[in-house]
């Protein structure tokens, strides 16, 4: 931490806060370009084409792809020699805070107390500096650096998400089976698909729901497993397609990851059905 | 593409059908959660010169309205569904937004001859095609309250009208 510049962290969380909210990565504009290819219903392509097209114009305008900017996730991983302080988390926390209000973020926190926050009886912040990001996620990396991931969750994937207990009889496709259910569900309700699936499986609520965070931070539209496959192809054939409109693409890709499981014959599974734009990430080493 | 210039006369309505691309032009209104029950209160209680506000032959946009852009909501939340039969009755003809609405509404938008249709979330490209926004109502809903914009050609695809829907 002898190099430490609390500005200089502040303005790189800034700017990568920003890019999450506007800027599509490669591997997902190439996994709409093959989706566009595959799309047989003319009115679900020319959505794939416009959400495209709007991606290349935020990205240009460095604005936001959705209104819903989202609220932000962090994932900071941490190399052998490196440390995490106090005044490193203020200066992630001041880099959000300036992101948020660069991008510009829609200004959706809720003020008042906690009976407030809950009815909405507060009044709304109208900074957009308002929205606290969620618990920093911390984990372990390879690499001797900080590294840290921003993700922004919009609101329509978290009304359509779903973390609950699976009883799986020994058998790896029953799991996979209530998933597919699960997501078939949840993306013919969701309106903003093509979805990206983000799954977590874990021994608790919160670990499933840190496995999908990680899932996300880590997911590339070019490199699925074989159960990830099997879940887009199968919720693929539901034909809900783009904006629920029918066709062959309601899902992009999935994005799994399993952690540790508990001799039991229950897995807790977190799904989170990402709308068009999802995962809004991007990263920096700070 | 069918372009629809607001205010919407019923003939618009009849001559649209589920899977039509429209084009919407003209002054929409902009609302969800928080403001539309109480737009539906003042409708029904008679009230809407208070807020000098006429929604016949209207558009009522699924969003909010904030320095972020525009873009839908679920229109199947459950405040914002339950909206579009009484605002039907008071004269929107036109619902924007996003996402599956039940049966029982598709109906009730049939009873008044009004239709649902859907757009895509593209906050970026939608900043170009909106020419004017401002507060009509409720000022302290903030980013939710009763906006109306002037937008150039919105595009949508009708998805529920006469009874039918496109989620079928």
């Amino acid at each position: 931490m002898s190099n430490f510049d609390f500005d200089k962290t502040v303005e790189l969380v800034r700017n990568t806060l920003v890019s999450a909210g506007s800027t599509f990565r490669e591997d997902k504009k190439n996994a709409y370009r093959r989706a566009i290819d595959r799309e047989s219903n003319d009115k679900a392509r020319w959505v794939l084409e416009t959400i495209l097209e709007n991606a290349e114009a935020a990205e240009k305008n460095r604005s936001p792809l959705c209104d819903d900017t989202g609220i932000p996730h962090l994932v900071l991983e941490v190399g052998e020699n490196q440390a995490v302080t106090g005044k490193l988390l203020d200066a992630i926390r001041e880099g959000v805070k300036q992101g948020l209000r660069a991008l510009p973020g829609r200004p959706m926190g809720i003020m008042g107390d906690d009976s407030h926050r809950i009815d909405q009886s507060g009044g709304l912040n109208p900074d957009s500096a308002g929205v606290e990001p969620a618990p920093i996620l911390l984990r372990r990396c390879e690499d001797d650096v900080l590294r840290l991931h921003i993700l922004m969750f919009g609101g329509g994937p978290a009304i359509r998400g779903k973390t609950y207990r699976v009883f799986h009889k020994h058998n790896t496709q029953v799991v996979l089976d209530e998933i597919v259910n699960w997501a078939t569900e949840a993306v013919a309700q969701l309106g903003c698909s093509p979805c990206t699936l983000a799954v977590g499986v874990g021994r608790s609520h919160f670990e499933a729901a840190s496995m999908m965070l990680q899932a996300q931070a880590d997911g590339c539209y070019d490199v699925q497993s074989d159960m990830e496959k099997e879940i887009t192809r199968r919720v693929n054939e539901a034909n809900i397609g783009a904006l629920g409109l029918h066709g062959d693409v309601s899902v992009l890709a999935t994005f799994m990851k399993v952690g540790p499981q508990r001799a039991s014959g229950v897995r807790i599974v977190c799904l989170r059905p990402t709308c068009c734009f999802e995962p809004r990430i991007a990263t920096v080493e700070l | 593409m069918t372009e629809i210039t607001t205010p919407i006369t019923d003939e618009v309505i009849n001559s649209l059908n589920v899977g039509d691309t429209v084009c919407i032009s003209g002054y929409i209104f902009c609302g969800r959660d928080a403001v539309l029950p109480k737009v539906v209160k003042l409708a029904e209680e008679g009230r809407l010169n208070e807020i000098n506000v006429d929604l016949q032959g209207g558009v009522i946009f699924h969003t909010a309205v904030s320095p972020a852009g525009v873009g839908p909501t679920s229109s199947n939340k459950l405040e914002i569904e339950s909206s579009i039969e009484p605002l039907s009755k008071y004269g929107i003809k036109l619902h924007l937004g996003k996402g599956a609405l039940h049966k029982e509404t598709v109906d009730a938008l049939n009873r008044y001859n009004s239709v649902y249709a859907v757009i895509p979330p593209v906050t970026a490209l939608l900043g170009d095609k909106t020419l004017e926004q401002k507060v009509a109502a409720f000022p302290e809903e903030g980013m939710e309250a009763l906006h109306i914009l002037k937008v150039d050609r919105y595009p949508a695809i009708i998805a529920a009208a006469h009874g039918r829907s496109i989620y079928e």
